[in-house]
């Protein structure tokens, strides 16, 4: 089998088929024939036999660019693994553990007592994620009138497993409770595959108990899609606008209409997530602007958008314009249109664009969107929230710059006030976060987890910086970070980044001169600072050159630079009030 | 036909230059107590049977599954 038929698997050919291409799979890895553009090392731990999934993982996995390497534990082995700190798991040190297990008593306290223990030990024993299970509570006496105590008892067992844990940053939550309930129990358990194999699943549930495990893994490695690019014409409503007119489309509470009325509030969910929207559409650009302003039954208004691009040029242009104007890569991008033959066209000429195989009938649209992983994140922060609002205000920001006459009038009328301050408990999320994230203002592009970042904020040799910005139109959040490796001999400048959208507004030297009179302040005469240069951070190249460092080697990896701190002078600030 | 289908069934799972009835479990690469589930699980598919844990380990050769399926009334052919 090739690798062109492995990308076409869809997991309903059956586990045997998936198997044999998870073997190739392997193979490639082990002799590095392979080539995929992420990588991940986890390990799966459990009460029942985890080969069969382990297998549709490497798959799937495969078919994203994501190659997984897996421990897999003995079978029966879970206890012995997470309690023994010489185990094979703790040697092999993945980043992410599967904690699979079926709930062994009907009594609460002591399944909970049994799970809590070998979530310390994990904690203990181990520096990487542990991701642990609710039990499925499925009916063992659908027909029965007395109401299912095991059940009812379950159910508790869940809701405790997830008030516990969810909000441990290390903890990961696969609630399997519900994914069996989405499935269906009687289509997800299977005895028969119990009896012959210990997997309590079926086939046909594990392809899907897969795709929720590679959720893990993406957002874990903070791999999820930024944006979600649409198409207008029978993608948001039904009918061509440019044809039916506003009276003629159809968008509203009957049907036809009320698809397109579910498929947005889909939409609206994603984007009240922080993912950030725009429109690539073959239209007249005020034929689309007079729908969403004006149409009554609209969900998705101009506001929730963060680039419009509608006018009659090919999409893949257009998509390359809607990534430049928010700052983002292509490959960051999800596209979502009706028509097969413009899905064609993106996904021969931009590949790195997700786009999406929609069903013909429309009353699907919602559904096809919440059954992709690409968008999911490990945890919401509270600029994943107000993104829409901050692109929003970004694009009033644009039109204001346009209305000044200069780059000097424009910032100066900006009245922006810079924030810096050492990360307290509430920015580790979010510096974490800007280090998963920011892929071009970032010197070093080091990704940490949030486990990473709260060591350092404990350890007395890093310092963390965090940057906010607020000006005339609102917050833009924390939008700066910089990790500081601060020892008494000795400062370096591990990681150095700013979110792209206040790139040009002189907000970094504030951040620099702040860590450089930090350094002088504690007797440091010199500072050093690296540059890695990677295939999205060519914005930077220059940077340290460009706030007084100089060059110390010219290693192609890793450009080291340093800075004197003799008698240093702060610069001027002429555009910004720093407090 | 049974032989046709079994003979799709296996060269999609397994490396095998030629289909005879005398592949069994002990001479085809790959085909271990693992993959006889997913053998199973996918002639379950493919003749809509439903095939009991004491049938199944009994089916380890070409020539017995032929053998047992030509036994199954349901064996749609």
């Amino acid at each position: 089998m090739d690798w062109e038929s492995f990308k076409k698997l869809k997991g309903d050919e059956g586990w045997l088929v998936i198997r044999r291409a998870a073997k190739a799979i392997q193979d490639a890895l082990r002799q590095k024939t392979g080539k995929f553009k992420h990588q991940a090392d986890i390990a799966f731990v459990s009460s029942y036999t985890t080969d069969p999934l382990a297998d549709y993982v490497q798959v799937f996995s495969a078919q994203n660019d994501l190659a997984v390497n897996q421990y897999i534990a003995p079978y029966g082995q879970f206890n012995q693994e997470l309690l023994n700190p010489q185990s094979e798991l703790y040697r092999t040190s993945p980043r992410i553990t599967f904690l699979l297990i079926e709930a062994e008593s009907d009594a609460i306290d002591e399944q909970m007592s049994h799970l809590g223990g070998l979530v310390d030990a994990f904690l203990k024993n181990s520096t990487g994620i542990l991701v642990i299970n609710t039990f499925p509570a499925c009916p063992s006496w659908p027909l029965n009138v007395l109401p299912d105590q095991r059940r009812i008892l379950i159910e508790k067992l869940n809701t405790g497993i997830i008030e516990r844990y969810q909000s441990n940053p290390r903890i990961q939550i696969l609630d399997l409770d519900a994914l069996v309930a989405y499935f269906g129990c009687q289509n997800a358990m299977s005895p028969q595959m119990m009896s012959m194999a210990r997997i309590p699943f079926s086939e046909a549930f594990l392809g899907m108990l897969a795709r929720r495990i590679i959720s893990h893994i993406t957002a874990t490695l903070g791999l999820a899609r930024k944006c979600l690019v649409l198409d207008c014409d029978n993608t948001l409503w039904g009918g061509i606008i440019g044809e039916d007119g506003l009276d003629g489309i159809q968008i509203g509470h009957d049907s036809p209409g009320r698809e397109y009325l579910e498929f947005q509030k889909a939409i609206i969910e994603l984007y009240e997530q922080g993912v950030i929207l725009a429109i690539n559409s073959k239209n007249n650009y005020d034929d689309v602007m007079q729908v969403l302003n004006k149409h009554p039954q609209m969900l998705l208004r101009e506001k929730h958008f963060a680039s419009i691009i509608v006018n009659w040029e090919p999409k893949p242009q257009n998509m390359q314009k809607i990534a430049e104007q928010i700052n983002i890569g292509v490959d960051s991008i999800v596209f979502i249109d009706d028509n097969p033959a413009e899905r064609q066209m993106i996904r021969q000429l931009l590949p790195q664009v997700e786009t999406l195989e929609m069903p013909a009938d429309p009353s699907l649209f919602a559904r096809t969107l919440r059954e992709t992983g690409f968008f999911t994140r490990a945890y919401l922060t509270d600029e994943d929230k107000n993104r829409g609002h901050i692109y929003a205000a970004q694009r009033k920001r644009e039109q204001f710059q346009q209305s000044c006459a200069t780059l000097e009038d424009f910032l100066k009328s900006l009245e922006m006030v810079v924030s810096i301050r050492p990360a307290g408990k509430n920015d580790i999320k979010r510096a974490a976060q800007l280090t998963q994230r920011t892929n071009q203002f970032n010197l070093t592009t080091r990704r940490y987890t949030d486990a990473d970042i709260a060591a350092m904020a404990q350890n007395p040799n890093w310092r963390i910086y965090v940057l906010g910005l607020k000006d005339k139109f609102g917050d833009n959040g924390t939008v700066g970070l910089a990790l500081v490796e601060a020892k008494a001999k000795h400062w370096r400048i591990d990681t150095f980044l700013m979110s792209c959208r206040v790139i040009g507004r002189q907000v970094e030297d504030a951040l620099i001169d702040r860590i450089c009179r930090d350094a002088a302040k504690a007797g440091r005469t010199s500072i050093s600072a690296e540059y890695i240069p990677t295939a999205k951070n060519n914005l930077v190249i220059g940077f340290w050159d460009k706030m007084g460092f100089e060059k110390e080697n010219v290693d192609a990896k890793l450009v080291r630079y340093s800075r004197q701190l003799k008698n240093y002078q702060p610069p001027k600030f002429l555009y910004l009030k720093i407090v | 036909m049974i032989k046709d289908r079994l003979e799709t069934i296996f060269r999609q799972s397994f490396e095998i230059e030629q289909f005879t009835e005398d592949l069994s479990i002990d001479n085809v690469h790959g085909w271990d107590s693992m993959a006889h589930v997913g053998l199973i699980l996918a002639l379950q598919k493919e003749f809509a049977i439903s095939i009991p844990p004491v049938d199944a380990i009994e089916l380890t050769s070409v020539s017995g599954i032929i053998k047992y399926l030509m036994n199954q009334r349901g064996a749609s052919d």
